[in-house]
């Protein structure tokens, strides 16, 4: 997890970058996907039917990344 | 015993529908009224008193739940009930008449309490709810009788219908409802199933089976079939769905579709016209049945009446037609065509006298000369028997001519009349000029709806479907011998998906091509823009014309004066389609089909008499008129005017449907009666003895929630007219306007505008196409879109950060709840011209404003990334990869699932997802699969964040959505406009410091130059601006509704109460030099929309970059990294001027330069030093020739051609 990112056009024109993310966290193993109708979390595995255990919805969200976010407020 | 199959039940010609099951029958006089507590909300919420500009605004009921709130019915309903009865029985007193005689205040009640019941979208709602409830069974039952050709015993007949609604078959839970809002995050349809009822023989017996799944139809959202109808707050918000969201479409494959209106001349009506060409007169009548749809016309050539019609060769003599047709004395002709007018009967002449020189006479000889016309492959065989030309004539002639007069057991009289009725209209053409009818005239039209719409095309795949299964019986029953009886249900069950995939096929591509029905037509349905919710709003109240877009015509796109109140006078684009495509007006309602059998047993109750007992002498006499009912000439009256007002008073008393129209036509001299569906009409207050019927009683009731537009319409207080009606009427504007005569009173003058146009405060100071221009851009202001808008996953999405309602706003605001999901904010303006960089519409923008917000905009858009599944089991998946190529780019993507997660920033070229798509997709699935790297990476420039990452189960295959979001900020080049059709692009955004500023400190947000008034004239912008100011300094919100609004005198009046001037100017101070400006500046909000135009999306520039394959020249367009065209005409212009070596630089060498060889001898191309024609490579000499030439002489070599290239010395 690198934070060499390559000069890109916009960061050339915006030279004010983020301050480099710490790598200290772990990555999870397993995600939790949430649940769009019930909320609950389920933990799936890639070639599993995307379902909810809990309420049989198939729809689900990928929960908020662990990483630290850091915005500049302009 | 089996029921004889009858061969006659599908040949036999079915004009209209059976009324059964019509729910909008006849009588229903009383309806129970709906939960009057809906009205009273908007009752409460419409603030009564903030119109008259009064002091004291009490802002409306902050409505806290969503629970109705509770009002008795019973105290409305006899209240109302008292009401009636001092107006009618009894107690009409002078009490009365001394109350009746003020005016009624706050009439536009009437319309909040209209939209409750119809209006804006509620037509495409009933219109699918007709479909739905009444249609489909009609259809159903006009087909119901499927029969082996093979063994004619067997047969299957359906018996009945029905429609579930959107549900999900599961194995594991119970059946669950589909919410559209599923649909849409899952790319699926919100359809619902069709089942039908049957019964069959099976083994000699007749067996019965309820409902069989024959197919899903999409549903349309908030009709009768959908889970949304009749929802509270909170349950929709709990669905995901919007409140305020109009319906009215259909989710279809994830997407929603809207079925446009489309505008069409009126079927089975005679239209008279003249013929483009020649000038003759034409009358034309398309009739349309359930069989077919055919035009029949009667036109003039040499002064003489013919009939032409596809089904003859040539044209047929009215004469020799009407003969044919039973009517062979020539004196009964020329009555039925001219009664005793002479001016008709010489007219008439020379058309006798034709037929009389064709020495046909009687009916039989009439019959054989048109059946040797008739053209080939009319003539249907009978048992093998091939049929006399005279019979061939009397079919033609029966079921093609004017298929739509029913003619039953040859019984021709009926055809007859109207065929003359034709005749006579062109006769009258052809000597009055004034006769001819105007095609563009809006009673002329019908809309057709969705719902007409899905009906023919579920009667098309419904007929595909059982010939398919009429085909497959027959297989079965071929066999010489079978193991199991045959089970038709079986057949059923396995007849395959044609209706849904015909459904979904039409509504998702937009193309309506029914062979069947000779119908072809594309673009019927348009993805619904979600751009703004103004956007989505207006985009339900459009109604697309038939019209050619290209031709140059005048005519269909002029605005008519029939269209008052109807359609929309300011809400169409501009370009091609201006004209042609027409909004609805806020009040407008199109009409369903209502059974017209018991109308026409009305209209003999009450006086009409039989038509077919007449003769031309009787039906042409003085002070007779004639009666039609859709088209169909039914009988006559000696007392017209009778006849009209006891017909007009049993609607009112609502002995039937209250959108049958009666109309008298003076000219024609005809009583037109319609219950078609498609007319347009809007309900208008009756007026009697020259006094409204509606007093402020009954208004008063209103408000206070007690009672519905229901009560008002059953009372006879207010009725629909419809266009022809309204033409008929003689209608008041205002209520002082209202004259001896006055039949009908307006609700509300600013009803003529649309919901767009309503949108526009003071429209009526406008000019009128700055009024349109603001149409067009109000839909493309970034907004809000609906409450639901955080949770919808959509291609593009542009929301504004800080939406602020207008402080000038307009009733239809209100109605249409724009305040609620505004596009806009209230920026302070000064009208003053600053540094130079506000020319030509520049806005100048203050940068302390743009920090705090203004004009703030998130962008969200999607990538659908679905994983596909191959032949052979395998398919696609997302993973880490084990050795990324480029480290760097995999920053955001998780490990566990090689997906990017919400939160995260995403830069150019970084991977959203990293997708493995497997290398053998065809061969045998192995164990080890191998794949190889498809990963999906954020392609623009500029830095994104993860909205959210979706996965699901779609259609086939699982999805996934990835939505990304960016907030911008205004910069120089943004696009933003007012609400008067201003539009300007930000030419500088300046510091505090330096923006002028008035005594009390203030600022402007944004400067505009002052030229953009004069040469525009949009003087509702300056009222704008001064009652915008007016309602900041009192705290309150000032409304600039159309042909009303607060007046800028009490505006004034509250600015000078204020310590301001009058006029709106404030003395402001320079911020740059700190001295005082010359002269005072027009100073104050106005509402500004920021337009979804933005720089960002458009920046484009290349030094160098890719190149087409093909033709290695630069590729096109900002997504290809295009470079930037040196066109024709730049080109032409280098030429002029005669700079060679920038044309050869531009051209070539910054181009497709190509370095190759030619033969000097032969003019071929050679390669290696070496001549292929000449096998020499004496000649050959190295050219540089753009790549593009190299291609057209090779392609050229390849066509047989051969081009030179013959060589001069070069510097």
């Amino acid at each position: 997890m690198s934070e060499s990112q390559q000069d890109t056009r916009w960061q050339s024109q915006n030279p004010n970058p983020m301050a480099p993310r710490p790598s200290t966290f772990k990555a999870p193993d397993v995600l939790n996907y949430l649940c769009a109708d019930c909320g609950a979390e389920n933990g799936i595995k890639s070639g599993e039917n995307i379902r909810c255990k809990e309420c049989g919805h198939r729809v689900l969200y990928k929960p908020r990344t662990y990483r630290i976010v850091q915005f500049e407020a302009r | 015993m089996a029921p004889p199959p009858s061969a006659a039940g599908p040949s036999k010609p079915i004009a209209r529908r059976p009324a059964s099951g019509s729910t909008k029958a006849t009588a229903a006089p009383v309806k129970k009224p709906p939960a009057s507590g809906t009205a009273a909300r908007t009752a409460v919420k419409t603030n009564p008193s903030a119109e008259r500009s009064s002091s004291t605004t009490t802002r409306p009921l902050p409505i806290t739940s969503d629970v109705k709130p509770v009002i008795s019915n019973d105290t409305g309903e006899e209240e109302w009930a008292a009401l009636m009865r001092q107006s009618y029985g009894a107690g009409k007193g002078a009490q009365y008449y001394a109350k009746g005689i003020k005016t009624v205040e706050d009439k536009w009640q009437l319309l909040p309490a209209f939209l409750q019941v119809k209006g804006l979208v509620k037509q495409h709602l009933d219109s699918f709810n007709y479909f739905v409830n009444v249609d489909i069974k009609a259809i159903l039952a006009a087909n119901s009788i499927v029969t082996s050709d093979v063994n004619p015993h067997f047969f299957i007949r359906y018996t009945d219908i029905r429609i579930g609604r959107p549900m999900r078959k599961d194995q594991h839970h119970q059946d669950s409802i589909v919410t559209p809002m599923e649909c849409r995050l899952r790319d699926i349809s919100y359809a619902a199933e069709i089942r039908v009822d049957i019964e069959y023989t099976y083994e000699d017996k007749l067996k019965k089976q309820k409902g069989i799944l024959i197919g899903k139809l999409p549903v349309m959202l908030r009709s009768d079939l959908c889970h949304l109808k009749g929802k509270s707050e909170r349950e929709l918000a709990r669905m995901g769905e919007c409140p305020k969201d109009p319906g009215g479409y259909f989710v279809v494959k994830g997407t929603e579709k809207v079925i446009l209106v489309q505008e069409q001349l009126s079927k089975n009506r005679i239209i008279v016209m003249r013929d483009p060409k020649d000038g003759a007169v034409i009358a034309e009548c398309t009739s349309s049945t359930h069989d077919r749809v055919v035009k029949t016309y009667v036109i003039t050539k040499n002064k003489r009446l013919y009939l032409r019609h596809n089904s003859f060769k040539e044209l047929i003599p009215i004469v020799v037609a009407m003969k044919a047709m039973g009517v062979t004395a020539d004196k009964e002709i020329i009555q039925l065509i001219c009664g005793s007018d002479e001016r008709y009967q010489e007219a008439f002449g020379p058309s006798l006298e034709e037929a009389s020189r064709l020495k046909v006479y009687t009916a039989k000889q009439c019959a054989e000369w048109i059946g040797l016309r008739v053209s080939p492959g009319q003539e249907k065989e009978d048992r093998g028997q091939k049929l006399a030309p005279s019979e061939v004539a009397m079919q033609a002639l029966a079921a093609m001519v004017l298929g739509h007069v029913l003619v039953r057991n040859m019984f021709f009289r009926p055809k007859c009349i109207y065929l003359a009725t034709m005749a006579r209209r062109v006769l009258m053409a052809s000597i009055d000029e004034k006769m001819v009818d105007d095609r563009d005239y809006v009673g002329n039209k019908r809309l057709e709806l969705a719902g007409q719409l899905l009906s023919l095309l579920f009667e098309d795949s419904f007929k595909t479907y059982n010939s398919d299964l009429r085909r497959r019986m027959d297989k079965i029953l071929e066999k010489p011998n079978r193991a199991t009886p045959l089970d038709a249900s079986n057949i059923l069950a396995q007849n395959g998906d044609s209706i849904t995939s015909a459904f979904v096929r039409s509504i998702s591509t937009g193309n309506w091509s029914l062979k069947r029905f000779h119908v072809e037509r594309a673009g019927v349905t348009h993805v619904l823009s979600r751009l703004s919710f103004i956007a989505a709003l207006g985009m339900m109240t459009r109604i697309s014309s038939q019209f050619e877009k290209t031709r140059k015509v005048s005519g269909p796109r002029a605005l008519q004066p029939s269209q008052w109140g109807v359609l929309c006078p300011s809400d169409t684009p501009e370009g091609e389609a201006c004209g042609l495509v027409k909004n609805l007006a806020l009040m407008t309602h199109i009409t369903t089909d209502v059974p017209e059998g018991p109308l026409v047993d009305y209209a003999f109750t009450y006086g009409a008499q039989d038509i077919n007992t007449f003769t031309g002498v009787g039906m042409y006499g003085r002070g007779v008129y004639l009666i039609q009912i859709n088209g169909s000439l039914i009988g006559l009256t000696n007392h017209p005017k009778k006849f009209v007002q006891t017909w007009r008073k049993l609607r009112r008393a609502a002995r039937f449907s209250e959108f049958v129209s009666i109309y008298m036509n003076h000219h024609h001299k005809i009583i037109y009666i319609a219950s078609d569906g498609g007319r347009i009409c809007r309900p208008m207050i009756i007026v009697e003895n020259g006094r409204p019927r509606v007093t402020s009683e009954h208004i008063r009731l209103l408000k206070e929630g007690k009672v519905t537009f229901d009560h008002f319409l059953r009372s006879g207080l207010v009725e629909y007219l419809d266009v022809n009606e309204e033409n008929d009427s003689l209608i008041a504007c205002y209520e002082h306007e209202i004259e001896e005569g006055t039949t009908h009173l307006e609700i509300e003058p600013f009803t003529i505008l649309g919901a767009v146009a309503g949108l526009i405060p003071y429209p009526h100071h406008n000019q009128s196409p700055r009024n349109t221009y603001q149409c067009a851009m109000g839909k493309q202001a970034i907004g809000a879109i609906g409450y639901n808008q955080l949770n919808r996953i959509d291609t593009l999405l542009y929301l504004m950060t800080y939406p602020q309602q207008p402080m000038v706003k307009t009733k239809t605001i209100e109605l249409i709840e724009y305040d609620k999901l505004p596009a806009g904010q209230n920026a302070t303006v000064a009208v003053m011209s600053f540094s130079g960089y506000d020319i030509e519409d520049a806005l100048i923008l203050n940068k302390a404003s743009v920090d705090r917000g203004f004009g703030r905009c998130h962008v969200l858009k999607k990538q659908t990334i679905p994983m596909r599944h191959f032949q052979n089991g395998t398919s696609e998946r997302t993973a880490y990869p084990s050795d990324p190529l480029r480290p760097e780019a995999y920053a955001s993507v998780d490990k566990a699932d090689g997906v990017t997660s919400p939160g995260s920033t995403v830069y150019q070229g970084d991977v959203l997802v990293h997708r493995e798509t497997p290398i053998d997709t065809r061969g045998p699935m192995t164990q080890a699969a191998v794949f190889k790297a498809t990963p999906i990476t954020h392609k623009t420039p500029e830095p994104v964040q993860i909205d959210k990452v979706m996965l699901t189960e779609g259609e086939d295959s699982p999805l996934l959505k990835i939505l990304t979001r960016q907030t911008r900020q205004p910069e120089l080049g943004d696009k933003f406009s007012s609400r008067h059709g201003q539009k300007g692009v930000c030419g500088l955004i300046v510091p505090q410091t330096d923006m002028p500023f008035n005594d009390q400190g203030i600022c402007p947000d944004i400067i505009m130059n002052p030229h953009g008034f004069p040469s525009r004239m949009t003087v509702g912008k300056m009222i704008e601006l001064l009652a915008g100011k007016a309602g900041v300094l009192a705290g309150q919100l000032q409304y600039g509704t159309a042909f009303g609004g607060s007046k800028v005198e009490d505006m004034s009046r509250i600015l000078i109460e204020n310590g301001f001037s009058y006029a709106g100017k404030d003395m402001l101070t320079s911020g740059i030099t700190g001295e005082p400006l010359e002269a005072y500046v027009y100073f104050g909000p106005i509402y500004y929309q920021k337009l979804k135009h933005m720089v960002m999306d458009k920046m484009h520039a290349r030094p160098t970059g890719p190149r087409a394959n093909l033709t290695r020249q630069p590729t096109e367009g900002r997504s290809k990294d295009g470079g930037l065209r040196l066109g024709e005409m730049e080109r032409d212009c280098l030429i002029g001027y005669g700079a060679t070596q920038l044309l050869l630089e531009r051209l070539m060498i910054s181009s497709d330069a190509f370095e190759t060889q030619v033969c000097e001898t032969c003019g071929l191309l050679g390669y290696n030093q070496w001549c292929p024609k000449c096998k020499t490579g004496k000649g050959i000499v190295k050219i540089t020739l753009p790549y593009a030439a190299k291609l057209l002489i090779q392609e050229l070599m390849g066509m047989n051609i051969l081009p030179k290239l013959c060589m001069e010395d070069a510097v």
